[in-house]
């Protein structure tokens, strides 16, 4: 297959999708020959249609979400004329296609893929963004079974409590408070109907409000006037009546959804990334850490010049982000430190684990996982000089 | 090429032709876009001249305009390579360039050199060393004896002046630092590499040419 052109480090290849202004090609990248994903934006019709700040926003909604359930961007691209948004390439096309020729999915499958697009909208409004168009195409399927969250194009980072303001989306899988106010509206609720309408279609094969006439279809949304095929079982139409609610405040909220009986059913949660072997900084993260640890066992002493480099006061991340880092001293021993974390830790229920000899990280326990903030800390104790 | 300069640009102080910085620097013409979004914040956050001032650095590192630093002046002052007193858009990507993944190490302890030579005579002395050492401690709320501090410096001189001169040259320091690649830590942005997903908002202001990238 020839290449028609590159864009830096990347030979483009065939076309793999095309939407209203953009174009996804697959694309290698010479240096390491892995497969990625380009999305190609024409600047003018973004600029026609004013959507300079979606764009923007998506680039930085992407870039934050670091999920096994979301499509992951790389890099970015820009001339004069196109935008190049760099992409994991996920080989197993849109769950849309699968839908097509298949019609319907059967129990098993149709279940994984719900409780991984649960886990990654679940994922995405902890960090406030909520996806807004949620729909079979935006869903693309991987070579192993796993389904990762794409196209956040429409998605909008919104602080808690205010409401989104415009309306968006694909009108059949579109809750009926977007349909119907046209004003604001809660885009954690929102994305769970569409949860919701998705559900419903891989169970039946199609879609539970269809109409020809919009005005229609609108009816039906926002009355939910759907009827399940007659192969449903009583516990997938309990859960799905509780979400397509066309109460947004009546609806099921993705921890109701997450103690579903038949939601349950081998449940394996997939959770957002630890930070190594995430973006581009992190990974040379992990490669320094990693070079600098071979350098010293942390009971070694430590020259001047080591405690400088580490010093957060030479530190310029802080030009780039928010990320808060502090330094605090101790008088005890390395072993007797990470204990006294550990009992930290455990007295606000964060998980404690110890990534090597001298780091730890703190999580949100797992286990107890439902609260809407997903903290992660890390923590590396270092001997300064030999105790007296 | 070159030619293809937007108006934003030129009203800049200081503005310098991307294609010129990234021939001359480890970033890319589109990083070195992304990094103008980001040197327009930082330019803007106090003066809104378009120059990074030293309280909007401090304000950039610590939330905090006012707090001073020992090596927040020591980067500052590196950074300001026409030394007029602020931090102008080439001067920012050049210097920001040595923190780079990509950027040869030499570069890198050259850079330290520079910086750790608080008083520009060409040796870390001693004293210099100390000094460092009690800013961090303090900064970091450490306490540590005045002996305590006085055998980390000693230590180090033992491992960095090979000479025994009581100084380290830039020979001296060029050996340890290769020796010890955790010294250059603080000298490496990982951060740099993921300079255009960060402040993507160059996208819709790149003049690049198409056939340029």
């Amino acid at each position: 297959m020839g290449f028609e052109m590159t864009v830096g480090k990347y030979h483009l290849g065939q076309t793999i999708g095309e939407g209203m202004f953009a174009k996804v090609k697959l694309a290698v990248n010479v240096e390491t020959n892995k497969k990625v994903a380009i999305k190609i934006i024409d600047k003018a019709m973004v600029r026609q249609k004013n959507l300079m700040d979606q764009v923007v926003r998506e680039i930085s909604s992407m870039k934050i979400l670091h999920h096994p359930n979301i499509v992951r961007i790389y890099e970015v691209f820009a001339t004069r004329t196109k935008i190049y948004l760099v992409m994991e390439y996920v080989s197993g096309g849109q769950l849309s296609d699968k839908l097509y020729y298949l019609e319907k999915l059967n129990e098993v499958v149709a279940r994984k893929y719900f409780q991984q697009l649960i886990d990654a909208v679940d994922y995405c409004h902890g960090r406030q963004i909520y996806h807004r168009d949620l729909k079979p195409e935006n869903l693309l399927l991987d070579n192993n079974g796993n389904l990762k969250l794409s196209d956040f194009g429409l998605s909008i980072l919104q602080k808690p409590s205010k409401l989104l303001l415009t309306s968006c989306g694909s009108p059949s899988y579109v809750a009926p408070e977007v349909v119907i106010m046209h004003r604001s509206y809660d885009g954690a609720a929102a994305d769970i109907w569409s949860c919701g309408v998705i559900l419903f279609e891989m169970l039946s094969g199609y879609l539970p409000f269809e109409d020809r006439n919009q005005i229609n279809l609108f009816r039906k949304i926002s009355r939910a006037d759907y009827t399940f095929p007659e192969w449903f079982t009583s516990p997938q139409k309990r859960l799905m009546s509780r979400i397509l609610n066309p109460m947004p405040t009546k609806r099921a909220t993705i921890t109701e959804i997450l103690s579903d009986s038949w939601f349950r059913v081998d449940y394996k949660p997939s959770f957002g990334l630890e930070d190594e072997t995430c973006t581009n900084s992190e990974e040379a993260n992990s490669n320094l850490r990693e070079s600098y640890l071979e350098n010293g066992n942390p009971e070694q002493f430590i020259n001047a010049f080591q405690l400088i480099a580490m010093s957060s006061e030479l530190d310029l991340s802080g030009l780039f982000e928010d990320e808060k880092k502090t330094k605090l001293g101790s008088k005890h021993p390395i072993n007797e430190t990470l204990e006294k974390i550990k009992v930290a830790a455990q007295g606000v229920s964060l998980s404690f684990k110890k990534t090597n000899t001298s780091t730890v990280k703190l999580h949100n326990n797992p286990k107890l996982r439902r609260s809407r903030s997903n903290l992660t800390l890390s923590a590396e104790v270092k001997k300064i000089t030999v105790s007296t | 090429m070159g030619c293809m300069i937007s108006k934003q640009f030129k009203r800049i102080p200081g503005y310098e032709d991307p294609t010129l910085l990234a021939s001359e620097t480890s970033f890319s013409l589109n990083e070195v876009e992304a990094l103008y979004e980001l040197f327009k914040k930082l330019s803007h956050s106090i003066f809104k001249d378009g120059l990074i001032h030293k309280e909007e650095f401090q304000l950039a590192l610590f939330r905090n305009s006012t707090r001073k630093n020992l090596f927040a002046d020591r980067i500052f002052d590196l950074f300001d390579l026409k030394r007029n007193g602020v931090i102008e858009f080439g001067e920012f990507v050049r210097s920001l360039s040595v923190f780079h993944p990509d950027t040869p190490k030499s570069d890198k302890i050259n850079f330290a050199f520079r910086l750790y030579d608080l008083r520009n005579t060409g040796f870390i002395e001693r004293e210099e060393l100390k000094e460092m050492v009690l800013a961090i401690l303090n900064e970091s709320d450490i306490i540590l004896s005045d002996d305590m501090v006085e055998s980390i410096v000693d230590k180090t001189f033992q491992q960095a002046d090979s000479k025994g001169d009581g100084r380290i040259d830039l020979d001296e320091w060029k050996d340890f630092a290769s020796q010890n690649p955790a010294l250059l830590k603080n000298m490496t942005l990982p951060y740099l590499k993921d300079i255009t997903t960060a402040f993507p908002s160059f996208v819709m202001r790149s003049e690049i040419e198409d056939d340029s990238l």
